[in-house]
């Protein structure tokens, strides 16, 4: 029943390998952007909050399809000769970064104000403060959403298929262009997604009730 | 101010406005379709997913469950390649209306679900206590408090939804992400093109957020 299926898992392995790299590498470097950001923007007075709020509600506010689309389109025309794959990463890392830079400067901006003040008391500068007593707190607090953002960003690698850059959803339409077996290609690769997605989801879940105990 | 129009060439991407606008229309017509849908969708599923009857609950939530942790565009492609294998003959617009809705409904149901849960057990008992059926209690009491709790996360999930529905562009729909991708291939414009389909995406984006939240700001001062 799953013949055509099973014939090309191979196929569909490789592009999995793929469908990974572009996530570890796409959402890992937007991940530390947005903690980069979020940080700064919770810590730092004056225009630069506001800088990073424009930079959030830009990038939020547009789907991340166009902002590929946009990627793979300027980048060549500005004179950067970077592929395809570059150039979707580029979006992927410019999208994760900013809904991680909400979650970022949240949770610094969790951590009681008393906590801070009590450093202050202490004499502590403030680099030293927020990697003492902010930045453990505030971790905590943000890897549940951050797991969440990841799964979230997982799933939208698949969308780079669409500029026509190779990986899981694009094998998986070559399949069934090939084979025309539209179910048990598509759910197969769905099972895959799953795989590596449900995991993250349940850890956020997980986390997300210990935390709550705690308080 | 000419000379920086014409740099970012707004003087091209006027002549071609009449194709975007097309795109934009189909924009609109498939996020309200898909809303209509989604939300739809997500209330049929909220009853039976809090029935706690087990052999109701478990395919529901495994359905919530696969959905909501699969991407988007396989589900679309699984819609659309898939359907008519099923002996159902739908259009490419159909197709993408009924995934985009079945994703936003899971979503949705989650949404109501916590909603409804978040309304305090001492309501229950209270209403419970004057007497009121289980049903009274429920439209009454509880589904007023957890309308007002729903409504922001219900907004942030339809602006989702109508980000998403740039997806339909994988399956032939010239709606306003492809119309741009259309113009730039046929013409070999540049990709000042998708900087204007970006604005116009914020925009909607951007007025839909404002519309909700003077929509709640109403709802809340009226309860």
């Amino acid at each position: 029943m799953f013949d055509i299926l099973i014939a090309n898992l191979p196929y569909l392995m490789k592009g999995t390998v793929q469908t990974l790299w572009l996530a570890v590498v796409g959402v890992g470097l937007g991940t530390l952007l947005g903690m980069g950001l979020g940080v700064t923007s919770a810590m730092i007075g004056g225009g630069v909050p506001a800088l990073i709020g424009t930079y959030v509600f830009i990038i939020r506010g547009i789907p991340v399809l166009v902002w590929m689309f946009l990627a793979y389109y300027m980048l060549p025309q500005l004179g950067l000769v970077v592929g395809d794959v570059t150039a979707v990463i580029g979006a992927l890392v410019l999208y994760t970064g900013a809904f991680v830079t909400e979650i970022a400067r949240g949770a610094v901006m969790a951590v009681p104000r008393h906590q801070t003040e009590a450093a202050k008391a202490l004499g502590m500068r403030k680099f030293t403060m927020l990697r003492l007593v902010i930045l453990p707190q505030a971790v905590t607090l943000s890897i549940p959403p951050l797991l969440n953002n990841s799964v979230m960003m997982i799933k939208a690698t698949s969308y780079v298929s669409v500029v026509g850059v190779w990986e899981l959803t694009y094998a998986a339409r070559e399949v069934v262009e090939r084979t025309l077996a539209a179910f048990q290609i598509f759910l197969g690769v769905m099972l895959i997604y799953f795989l590596i997605c449900y995991p993250l989801t349940l850890a956020a879940r997980y986390l997300e009730k210990r935390y709550s105990y705690e308080h | 101010m000419d000379a920086i129009l014409s740099f970012f060439g707004f003087g091209f991407i006027q002549s071609q406005l009449p194709r975007f606008w097309d795109g934009f229309q189909l924009t609109l017509a498939i996020s309200a379709a898909s809303m209509i849908g989604a939300v739809l969708w997500g209330l049929a599923l909220v009853g039976p997913r809090m029935s706690g009857v087990r052999t109701i609950v478990i395919p529901i939530v495994a359905y919530i469950e696969l959905v909501r942790n699969t991407p988007l565009l396989l589900q679309i492609y699984l819609s659309y390649f898939g359907l008519p294998l099923l002996g159902l003959p739908l259009s490419a617009f159909m197709c993408g209306v009924i995934a985009i809705a079945s994703q936003h409904g899971a979503f949705l149901c989650e949404i109501f679900r916590a909603g409804i849960q978040s309304i305090s057990r001492h309501q229950w008992e209270g209403a419970l206590a004057l007497g009121m059926t289980r049903r009274k209690a429920m439209r009454q009491v509880i589904l007023p408090q957890a309308v007002l709790k729903v409504v922001p996360p219900i907004g942030n999930q339809l602006v989702i939804l109508i980000k998403d529905t740039s997806l339909v562009s994988a399956i032939g729909i010239i709606e306003l992400t492809l119309s741009g991708k259309m113009v730039i291939e046929r013409s070999g414009a540049s990709f000042e093109v998708f900087l204007f389909i970006a604005a116009v995406y914020l925009l909607l984006t951007t007025t839909f957020g404002v519309v909700l939240r003077i929509a709640e700001n109403r709802l809340r001062a009226r309860q």
